[in-house]
């Protein structure tokens, strides 16, 4: 592995997350990009993230329970009156 | 007001959901979730004067929300708030990281499939609260790191901080909780399979 190669992982590594969330300017976006798509093991360690990223998103979802719906409107109704 | 008048209210109510989802998360416990959510409303209600309408209401909910939870219910709670130190330079520090090996990665990446939602949920559930807050908001609900840093108060070098230990953390348990199952596994099928029954026999018949 060469030096460069070395610090390209590095800098890929460091910024996976960024890269995942979208959060990177778009030079960086497509310099991480491309490093990710011709480095194996840095690939690897960003497909287990993006999974995890997506397991959790998976997770969500939950609905409000009706009394609790109720129980905001009346607080509404009580914040209307109020003013 | 603009020609297509912004009704607070009916946009604030929209997001009923979410902020319940959320409130779990916070609380780890629906009877609070609700009486936070509650909170939440009667707040952004009273305070709606001071919202400017087309800036970002979720994330202004959002806000209400934590800053309700940090006064009421963390006192309230048992557990105190874990101080996971935590500033910019430790993660930066920890990021020099190297990849792991092809094998170990592919092993990782096949248990990840057999991970349920529960295990997953529960993952999350231990980790302390801001950072599982970071990366709920982040994951689930999608929010920009401007965002998150804006609901929890804290400059976006903590939210990024944040995010990075909390998913480090939640790696960790997801590996563990795929080495116990696999550690049971072969515990299970150690006691059911035939060879090992004709094998616990022979066993008996030597010791007789």
């Amino acid at each position: 592995m060469t030096h460069d190669h070395k610090a390209e992982c590095a800098e890929a590594l460091d910024r996976l997350f960024e890269y995942i969330d979208n959060e990177l300017p778009d030079d960086e976006l497509i310099r991480i990009g491309e490093h990710l798509r011709s480095c194996p093991p840095c690939e690897a360690e960003h497909r287990i993230n993006e999974k995890i990223k997506g397991m959790v998103h998976a997770t969500g979802g939950e609905v409000a329970p009706d009394d609790l719906r109720s129980r905001v409107l009346a607080t509404l109704r009580e914040a209307r009156k109020a003013e | 007001m603009t020609e297509i008048e912004f009704d607070f209210e009916t946009e604030a109510l929209s997001y009923m959901d979410q902020l319940y989802a959320a409130a779990l998360r916070m609380t780890r416990n629906g009877a609070d979730a609700e009486d936070l959510v509650q909170e939440t409303y009667a707040k952004a209600f009273a305070a709606q004067a001071r919202f400017t309408p087309g800036t970002n209401l979720k994330a202004w909910l959002y806000r209400i929300q934590t800053n309700a939870f940090i006064n009421t219910y963390r006192k309230k709670q048992r557990e105190p708030k874990r101080s996971d130190a935590e500033t910019v330079e430790d993660w930066q520090l920890a990021a020099a990281a190297e990849h792991t090996s092809s094998g170990l990665a592919s092993a990782e990446d096949a248990a990840l499939d057999s991970m349920g939602d529960s295990e997953v949920k529960r993952a999350l559930a231990e980790l302390s609260e801001d950072f599982r807050m970071a990366v709920y908001l982040s994951d689930v609900e999608g929010f920009a790191y401007k965002e998150i840093a804006e609901i929890m108060d804290t400059p976006v070098g903590t939210v990024m901080s944040r995010l990075h230990r909390g998913r480090k953390l939640l790696r960790e348990k997801l590996r563990d909780y795929a080495a116990e199952r696999g550690m049971k596994d072969k515990r299970d099928s150690g006691t059911t399979t035939a060879t090992a029954a004709a094998s616990r026999e022979q066993e008996v018949r030597d010791d007789a």
